[in-house]
This record gives C-alpha cells, sequence and structure tokens, in this order.
C-alpha cells in the first residue's frame, strides 16, 4: 500500500524548493583606448551593458592619482585640467610594446610616458602620490614619561612617486570594473571575455590577458570587435537576428575606425573583406572633438575678445582646451540622444571667463562634415577592395559613441549609397542608453553573450573551447542556390517563370543546411487524386541593375537654380538563373483548401531540407507532416 | 507560405548541370564566436559534418539536460494542481453563503481536498485568480462560453475564492472545514450497517477499508494502521498475507490485535465549530450571546459524542463481522486441543487404554464448559474496558471543550 500522506496537506513536498539561478556569472567587458563598457547577464536573462555603481555605461579608461587618493573612471577626467601630470588615459594601446616603438611626437594632455627606470625599453607613468605615513613605533607601557598636554603631531604622509607601466595601469582598471559588474550579480565572477581591436599583435593581447588575470578574473577569450558585434547581432535579442544578410560593421572609435564586412549565415559570420584605419587625422572621436574644439575656441574668442588659440601652446590654453574637451563629451552625447540644440557650458574657461553656448544639430553636422565623409570614403574603398556594391548591404551595425550620432548615420546612407531599406539601429529605432542596438552597448552585451556560451561548453569537450582561439579554414557555397515553383506563366514578374526562394546564400560556411516549411498546392488529378508537387532547384546569379530615370518634369517653368535635371540612378536587385541542378518530384496526401476561391484544390504541409556537405553533395529532402520523406534530389558538383 | 501547384503540362528544362564547387577559404575568415559557430564546431568536429548524426546528438542531449532540470520547458511545476472545469453552478456561487461553499471545489481542488498541501493551495489560489480577477473578465472565456454575462460589475465568484482560500491557508479553520468537508460527510452516508451483515455478507476487506481509511485522516496519531495486513513489498503476489489461510498465524494476530486497540483508542481532531450558530449580528444582547455561545458549545459536544459512537460502531461492527477474529480463535483452539490430546497422550496412554470412561467425558464437560464462562467473562473485561476507555475520551472531550 502506498503510504499515506498525513492530514491537512503536507501531501508532498514541493519537489525543489528554490530553483538555482542559473543566470551565468560572467561579465563582457569592451575595452576601448578611451572608454570601456562592461555588461552581464541580469535577472531577466538577458545580456546587458550595465553600468557602473556612478551611473555610468561608458566608463573612460583613465586614472587619476591625486594625493593619497585614487579615483577610476569618469570621476578621473576632470583630473586632466588641474591635475594632468598624475593622470593617465590611453594606456590600452601601449600595452605589450616596447617604449622604443611608441610614437613620442605626439603631446599628450595627461600623464607622459617615459622609459621605466629599471626595465630596460619599457614604457612607464610617473605620478606623484603621498604614501600614508608609516605608524608610530608602539611605545612600551613602562618608562613613560608624564602626559604632556601638547596634542601629539599627526603624522603627514609622505610624498613619493609611484611607476606604473601600462599593463599595471590596465589591472587597476579592469579590476575597477570587475568589481563593479560583481556588485552589480551579487556573486564573484566566474569568466571575462574582453574586446581587443584588430590591430593587436599577439604580444600585445597576451600583455592584455596578463593584465586581466593579475585583476584577479579567468579571461574566457580575448574576442575581436567584429566577433563581439556577431555575438550580439545574431542573437535572439537583436532584431532579426536569425536572418542571413550582409552586415557592415561600422566601428568608430576615439582614434581609429574598424569597417568589416560580413556575410551572416544563419548565425556563422564570414568575414567579406574589414579595414581598420587609426591615426588618420580625419577618423574617430577625437578628430571630431577637436573639430568642435576649434569652432567653439574660435566662438569664444569671437565672444570675449580672449585668445584661445588652437593647437594650444601655453600652459593656460592647454587647461582651457581640456576644460572644453570634457564638456564637449556631455555636448555629444546630447545632441545623439535628442534633436533639440545642445548646450556647452563652460566655467571660467579662460582668463576666467565663462563660456556658453548652444549647438544645434544641423551646425553641427555641418562641423562634422570632414569626419563623415572620411568614414564614408573609407566605407566606399572597403566595398569596392572586395567587390561589394552598397546596395548589397542589408545592415549596418554601428559601434561605438560617435556611431550614436543620427547625423552620421543620415550622411553615410546618402553618400555611400545604400539601399533604402538597408537596417540600422536607427531605423529599426533600437538606440538609446541600454536599448540592444546602442552603439557604446554593442561589443561589451557580444562578450558577455560569448562569454556565457564558453562557460556553458560542458567540460568533456575542451577541443571546442580551444577551438575558438583557432582559425578554422571553411568552404564556402560558391553561387546562391535557391528553389523555384514553376508557374504557369501568369503572374512572371521577376522573369524566372515562377516563384523563386532564395535557400542557400552565396559565402555559406559548409557544412550548411536550411528547413522550409511550405505549403504546396498539389497538382495531378482532381481532388484528393492531386498528390504530386515539385520544385526545380537553380544556382542563381545576383546582381544589381542600375536604371537611369529622368526626374519627373514638373508643370512649373525650370527655374534657374534647380539643376536636378541629370537622370537619377535607381538601383535594383535582380536574380538570373545560372545553372540547372534538378528538379524535385514528390508526392504526399494533401488536404482539401478551405479557402472558397480555390475549392476543390488539395494542399499539403511540407518540410524541405537542403543539406550541402562538405563532401560538395547538395541532398534537398522534402517531408510531410508526419517526418516522412515523400521526394528527394541529389546534386553532385 | 503558399505554394502554387505545378502546372499541368510541366516539363523539366532538359539538361541539368553540377553544382559550382564550394570555394575553399583562408583561414580566419570565419568568425569564431556566437552560438551558430559552437554548433559549426560540433558538426564538423564531432560529427564529421554529418547532420543526422549531428541531430541524433543534439537530441540526446537536450533529453539528458531535461532530464537534469525538472520539466526544462520554464513553465513551472504546479505540483499536481492542474485544471478543472468549472461549471456554472460554481460560476455563480453566492459570497454571502460561504459558510456552505466547498472551498476545495472553488479552488479547483477537489482532487486532492484534504491532502492539498499549502504550496498547492497557493499555487491552486493563483491559478484561480489569474483568470477570475474582476480586472481580467473582459477576457473570461469560460463564462462567455456558459453564456453567463461576466461583464457586470460582479465579482461574486473571486469572492467566493478569496474566501476559500482565506479559510484554506489558516490551519485552524482548515481543520474546522475539513471535519465537516461536504464530500466526507456523503462517504459516511453509506456505510456499511450490521444488518448487510446478516445474510449474504459482501467481502470483508472491500467493504471496511476504504471506511477506515476515510476515518484516518482525522487521527491525531499518523500513520494509522490498515486494515489489511500490508504486504511486504518484496513478497509475490502468490503469498497475500491477507488470504487467511495461506498466512502464518502469530503475524497475522499481532497485526489484527494492533489494528483494533488503535481504533478502540482512536484519537481524533475532528471537531464541528463550524457548524456553531452564529451570534445574532443585531443583537447587542451580552445575555443573547452568552445563550448561543452555550447552546454551540453544548451542540458541538454532542455532535463528537455522536461522532465518537459513530466510529465506535463501525469498529464494533467490523469486529463483530472480522472472519479473522474467527480464525484466530479457531487456530487458538485447535493449538489448545492439539496441546491437551499430546499431553493426554503422555500421562494418559498408559493409564487408560479402554478409551475414556463417562466420569471422564463429563469431567471434560464440565471443563469445556468453565473455559467457556472463562472466555465468556474475559469478553466481557474487554467490553467494559473498552467502555471505560470510551468514557475517558469523552470526559477528556469534555474537559477540552471546558478548557
Amino acid at each position: 500500500m502506498a503510504p499515506k500522506p498525513t492530514p491537512n496537506g503536507n501531501a508532498a513536498k514541493p519537489p525543489v524548493e528554490a530553483t538555482p539561478s542559473n543566470i551565468p556569472a560572467v561579465v563582457g567587458i569592451n575595452f576601448g583606448n578611451a572608454y570601456a563598457s562592461i555588461a552581464v547577464y541580469t535577472k531577466e536573462g538577458l545580456a546587458e551593458c550595465i553600468a557602473n555603481e556612478n551611473g555610468e555605461r561608458q566608463i573612460a579608461c583613465a586614472i587619476a592619482f591625486h594625493g593619497e587618493e585614487i579615483y577610476v573612471g569618469n570621476q578621473a577626467m576632470p583630473q586632466l585640467v588641474k591635475n594632468a601630470q598624475n593622470t593617465i588615459t590611453g594606456f590600452r594601446n601601449l600595452l605589450g610594446k616596447k617604449f622604443s616603438e611608441i610614437d613620442q611626437t605626439k603631446t599628450a594632455s595627461s600623464a607622459p610616458v617615459i622609459q621605466h627606470p629599471t626595465e630596460a625599453d619599457t614604457p612607464a607613468y610617473k605620478v606623484d602620490v603621498l604614501q600614508p605615513a608609516p605608524k608610530p613605533l608602539p611605545t612600551s607601557a613602562s618608562n613613560t614619561p608624564a602626559a604632556s598636554h601638547a596634542a601629539t603631531p599627526r603624522s603627514e604622509p609622505i610624498p613619493s612617486t609611484r611607476i606604473l607601466t601600462p599593463q599595471e595601469a590596465t589591472t587597476m582598471f579592469l579590476s575597477s570594473l570587475l568589481q563593479s559588474a560583481s556588485d552589480f550579480l551579487g556573486k564573484p565572477i566566474l569568466g571575462a571575455v574582453i574586446t581587443v581591436p584588430p590591430f593587436f599583435t599577439q604580444t600585445q593581447k597576451d600583455a592584455l590577458k596578463k593584465a586581466a588575470q593579475d585583476a584577479g578574473v579567468r579571461v574566457l577569450q580575448l574576442l575581436d570587435e567584429a566577433s563581439a558585434v556577431l555575438t550580439t547581432t545574431t542573437s535572439p535579442q537583436w532584431p532579426g537576428g536569425a536572418e542571413d544578410r550582409t552586415q557592415l560593421v561600422v566601428d568608430v572609435g576615439a582614434s581609429s575606425l574598424s569597417l568589416s564586412v560580413i556575410a551572416l549565415r544563419s548565425g556563422l559570420g564570414y568575414i567579406l573583406g574589414s579595414k581598420t584605419t587609426t591615426n588618420a587625422a580625419n577618423i574617430g572621436g577625437d578628430a571630431l572633438s577637436s573639430l568642435l574644439v576649434k569652432h567653439f575656441a574660435k566662438e569664444f574668442t569671437k565672444k570675449t575678445k580672449t585668445a584661445l588659440p588652437q593647437p594650444p601652446s601655453t600652459k593656460e590654453d592647454i587647461r582651457a582646451t581640456t576644460k572644453l574637451l570634457l564638456a564637449l563629451e556631455h555636448t555629444k552625447r546630447t545632441l545623439s540622444a535628442s534633436p533639440a540644440p545642445a548646450s556647452l557650458s563652460v566655467e571660467s574657461l579662460h582668463s576666467g571667463l565663462d563660456y556658453t553656448a548652444t549647438i544645434a544639430r544641423m551646425r553641427f553636422d555641418l562641423l562634422a562634415t570632414p569626419v563623415y565623409t572620411a568614414i564614408a570614403s573609407e566605407i566606399k574603398s572597403l566595398l569596392e577592395s572586395i567587390a561589394v556594391d552598397p546596395h548589397d548591404i542589408d545592415e549596418i551595425a554601428y559601434v561605438g559613441g560617435t556611431a550614436c550620432l543620427p547625423g552620421l548615420d543620415s550622411h553615410l546612407l546618402t553618400s555611400v549609397g545604400f539601399s533604402e531599406d538597408v537596417q540600422t539601429a536607427f531605423s529599426n529605432s533600437t538606440m538609446g542608453s541600454g536599448a540592444i542596438g546602442d552603439p557604446t552597448g554593442v561589443l561589451s552585451t557580444g562578450c558577455a553573450l560569448q562569454a556565457a556560451l564558453l562557460l556553458g561548453i560542458p567540460a568533456e569537450s575542451p577541443d571546442l573551447v580551444q577551438a575558438f582561439d583557432e582559425a578554422e579554414e571553411v568552404k564556402t557555397t560558391a553561387r546562391t542556390i535557391g528553389m523555384l515553383f514553376p508557374t504557369a506563366g501568369a503572374d512572371d514578374s521577376n522573369g524566372l517563370g515562377g516563384m523563386y526562394i532564395s535557400v542557400i546564400h552565396k559565402h555559406t560556411p559548409l557544412p550548411a543546411r536550411r528547413i522550409f516549411e511550405v505549403e504546396v498546392t498539389l497538382s495531378g488529378g482532381e481532388g484528393d487524386k492531386a498528390t504530386k508537387f515539385g520544385f526545380e532547384v537553380w544556382e542563381v546569379e545576383e546582381g544589381i541593375k542600375v536604371d537611369k530615370v529622368a526626374p519627373p518634369k514638373s508643370d512649373l517653368p525650370p527655374s534657374s537654380d534647380d539643376e536636378d535635371d541629370e537622370p537619377e540612378e535607381v538601383k535594383t536587385k535582380t536574380i538570373t538563373k545560372h545553372n540547372f541542378l534538378g528538379t524535385l518530384f514528390g508526392e504526399t496526401k494533401g488536404t482539401a483548401v478551405k479557402d472558397k476561391t480555390k475549392k476543390g484544390t488539395y494542399a499539403a504541409a511540407v518540410q524541405i531540407e537542403f543539406a550541402f556537405g562538405t563532401d560538395g553533395v547538395l541532398l534537398v529532402e522534402a517531408r510531410d507532416s508526419k517526418g516522412e520523406k515523400v521526394g528527394e534530389l541529389r546534386v553532385e558538383s | 507560405m503558399a505554394i502554387p501547384a505545378l502546372p499541368a503540362n510541366y516539363a523539366p528544362p532538359a539538361s541539368t548541370s553540377k553544382l559550382t564547387p564550394a570555394i575553399t577559404q583562408p583561414k580566419g575568415k570565419l568568425i569564431a564566436a556566437g552560438p551558430a559557430f559552437l554548433g559549426h564546431l560540433r558538426l564538423v568536429r564531432h560529427h564529421d559534418g554529418d547532420f543526422k548524426k549531428f541531430d541524433a546528438a543534439t537530441a540526446v542531449e537536450r533529453e539528458a539536460a531535461l532530464a537534469a532540470n525538472g520539466n526544462g520547458n520554464g513553465e513551472e511545476d504546479d505540483l499536481g494542481v492542474g485544471e478543472e472545469s468549472e461549471d456554472e453552478a460554481l460560476l455563480t456561487l453566492d459570497p454571502k453563503e460561504w459558510k456552505k461553499q466547498d472551498h476545495y471545489r472553488v479552488l479547483g481542488l477537489s482532487h486532492l481536498r484534504w491532502t492539498a498541501s499549502p504550496a498547492q493551495i497557493k499555487i491552486a489560489h493563483r491559478k484561480k485568480v489569474l483568470r477570475h480577477h474582476p480586472d481580467k473578465k473582459a477576457s473570461d472565456t469560460t463564462a462567455a462560453a456558459l453564456g453567463l454575462n461576466m461583464n457586470t460589475n460582479d465579482d461574486a465568484f473571486f469572492k467566493c475564492i478569496q474566501k476559500a482560500h482565506e479559510v484554506l491557508t489558516n490551519a485552524e479553520r482548515r481543520r474546522q472545514f475539513d471535519s465537516v468537508d461536504p464530500v466526507f460527510l456523503d462517504e459516511v452516508e453509506d456505510v456499511p450497517s450490521a444488518s448487510d451483515f446478516k445474510s449474504n455478507p459482501p467481502p470483508f476487506l472491500a467493504t471496511f477499508a476504504p471506511v477506515f481509511e476515510r476515518e484516518a485522516r482525522f487521527s491525531r496519531i499518523q500513520p494509522v494502521p490498515q486494515l489489511a495486513v500490508p504486504r511486504a513489498a518484496d513478497a509475490e503476489a502468490v503469498n497475500d498475507p491477507n488470504d487467511i489461510k495461506g498466512h502464518a498465524f502469530p503475524a497475522l494476530k499481532a497485526h489484527v490485535e494492533a489494528f483494533y486497540d488503535f481504533w478502540y483508542n482512536f484519537d481524533s481532531w475532528r471537531s464541528f465549530e463550524w457548524l456553531d450558530k452564529e451570534v445574532n449580528e443585531g443583537s447587542d444582547s451580552r445575555d443573547d450571546k452568552r445563550y448561543t455561545e452555550k447552546k454551540n458549545k453544548s451542540e458541538r459536544a454532542r455532535r463528537k459524542r455522536d461522532d465518537i459512537a459513530r466510529v465506535r460502531g463501525i469498529v464494533d461492527l467490523c469486529l463483530s463481522v472480522d472472519p479473522r477474529i474467527k480464525h484466530i480463535k479457531l487456530q487458538e483452539k485447535e493449538a489448545r486441543e492439539a496441546k491437551k490430546a499430546a499431553a493426554g497422550k503422555k500421562s494418559g496412554a498408559p493409564a487408560a487404554p479402554a478409551g475414556k470412561s463417562k466420569k471422564e467425558e463429563e469431567e471434560e464437560k464440565a471443563k469445556k464448559e468453565e473455559e467457556e464462562k472463562a472466555a465468556k467473562a474475559e469478553a466481557k473485561k474487554a467490553k467494559a474496558a473498552a467502555a471505560n476507555a470510551a468514557k475517558k475520551a469523552r470526559r477528556a472531550q469534555r474537559v477540552e471543550d471546558g478548557a
């Protein structure tokens, strides 16, 4: 007999009282040269870029030493004004570099890089700090003189200097980021994935890995920026993340621009081409800032008759410029976030004079045009070099704070000539702080996703984890393969003689598989005797047709300033048949179509699977709703 | 996606060509990131790029993950609360008559009733509230299907749910309700009576086992011994311990004795506060109140007395018709006689070779009568003791009620 439950309801204990939280304790770190951001898994189970304890999503990569205090992050930035000698910025790019490799010509507004006093050919920063005074030696109780009424003099901290290598600075900075993340999660961090720029050498990567390990975290992977973007943009959180598309990644950093064209094929990313430009005069957030500083310095001079020459030379001018730069950061963010004019206000900018100004988006974009144009031309040259038409780009993924500017987006769309329905964070409105498409959070979110993925790989297959660090050699398809459902001539709108569906796109890494669920109308008899269906499998050529369309003639008499007489170019995507691979004929039982207009026709739900193996064999199978094979086609190469 | 039919006169193009061979790409072009890349790695490295093997392995993994995480579909386990149909009679309950409603039925727990755990009650309540909250009435399909107009400003059933929840989550009030559980009261109606056993008696175990199982819930001492001898877990069906003839005698006797011992000293938590009459709301009179309270108290005591008597009646009836008791007595007698016969053989065999004399026979008869008398006396004693125990229980009850 089964054990009787006790009365009044202790029937059965709930099997699991509290499910253990399955939120992975990982952090994704986007470690830029100017700004960093961190992402973790929130309680909702989604990877999200989080704010640190000061409420900042973008954390400036800066460390300032002021007396006994150490400031890390955005709090260190104001120190650049009056304590620039003890403020360290831009240390990421110096990681793993030798002192002799560093370009010494640039004047920095922060602590200068010097040769390490003891280690050969090593860059270092020298900062003045106050060391807490050593504790006085404990005095024994015996033979103590009588207590004096005068207070014991306070022991003063001792001024000293501290030598920091870029690696030590990185460790300090990363450990503050990790602290923020583990405070947010409420548990220790098990692993981290950190971004590296594409131009980092192996030595630099090793130095970064070492610095992170010194900060007390297990580095699961160093992810280059394109990979981090891929992880975010193929996640289910991203609108249309699972679709096959061609993506252009525009990563506008403070001083560099990296562009990649990636073929996304059901989550796999295949790089068609990439380009990185660093330290160019007209590219990046710093270039933009310097243009703006020039503008505001001129305005300031105009307004107050006080000279603020650019580039600054005197100490006071440098200070004023730094103040202006810090204030501009806020202005740029305001302009990205709202269409209203943004204000810039600096107290005591120069010679004790305050400065307040507003700038509208139009004026800003006008000022920023050189930067926008430079970025656009870089994109154009990349697309030309890999022979991809701008019209073939289905999505643009923006990365970096400067890419938040709507002006950049609209400038690129018009000047590069993307198609009108190209997807961007602006067009699908995933911009804005904390949203998935926010260019400042894309990288860190991707890193967090990747970290969780790596942490979730079972321990028994370490080869898989290893494989993430190795480059894979792959085969890709050479042409797009599609299926064509022939129809009787009536609606031959695409010139293919039927209804065409692209299945395996060009550049799809092999082995590839695509599964389609379609409702086929059956033929081959009357009523339920109709059991046949079929489709052709083609290799197709995708192209772009350029039509020159004359602008519509307006009824008004042509005015002299209207110079729109030259014909406009209208681009359309075209598909032409290239190779006929075969026809799949299948037979299955259908059900009557309920639609009254199609009375007497029978249809069946069919699952069509295309599997293209590495052996170069394309296997097309059709299955009915019960999973039984109803048709097959095999094509060899 | 709807696909048009093949044209009737369709003929495929005559010549087919081969696939354009795949292009081998240099290393590093495939981005090593993301779940799809992990899938690709698994497919290529562990399954040689064979989708069938990959699918099979993935299915196995998923199943293992499911087994590890209970129901892995993300749905919360409802601890077997399930869904119960709601008929019109239920949905139109009057919250003012809440004392008469079946609280378990209202919360959709009629299949669990008194065995429902607090966790299950909580889940059931949440389910009902989600469906019947006044804010959700517009989307209530059950009521619409029944043709009830739930769009009136009528949250009667929701009030019933809240009342049921209130009663069932309070241990004391739940005990009171369980004591007079309507389903239990219904079941109690068809208890077998002595007249059923006069002629053509129904099977003993099948008749009484559910009766005792039903009463067992009120026992303060748990677990309650069962009427049937429990089967050993590993015993085969061949040797049913409840089959009297095949069973070892001492085990059966011990079990039966323990069973009746327990039930004659049955300690029940059943009480009847639920049926108390309400003190007249309008009346402020203290006397009125006291009078009602007094009446309620005596009524409770009477009901408790009746309940004890009822259980005792059942046990008495069960004892009187228990075939096992008869069997035990018979066996005891046989054992005694065998012993005596053996003793007689030892002493009497050489002395009385010519059989029993008349005197001896008479003596034996007298002895037998005496034995019977003693047995009777013993039975009387046992009965008296039982009556005493009952009295004691009543007294204890009274003391408890008084306290």
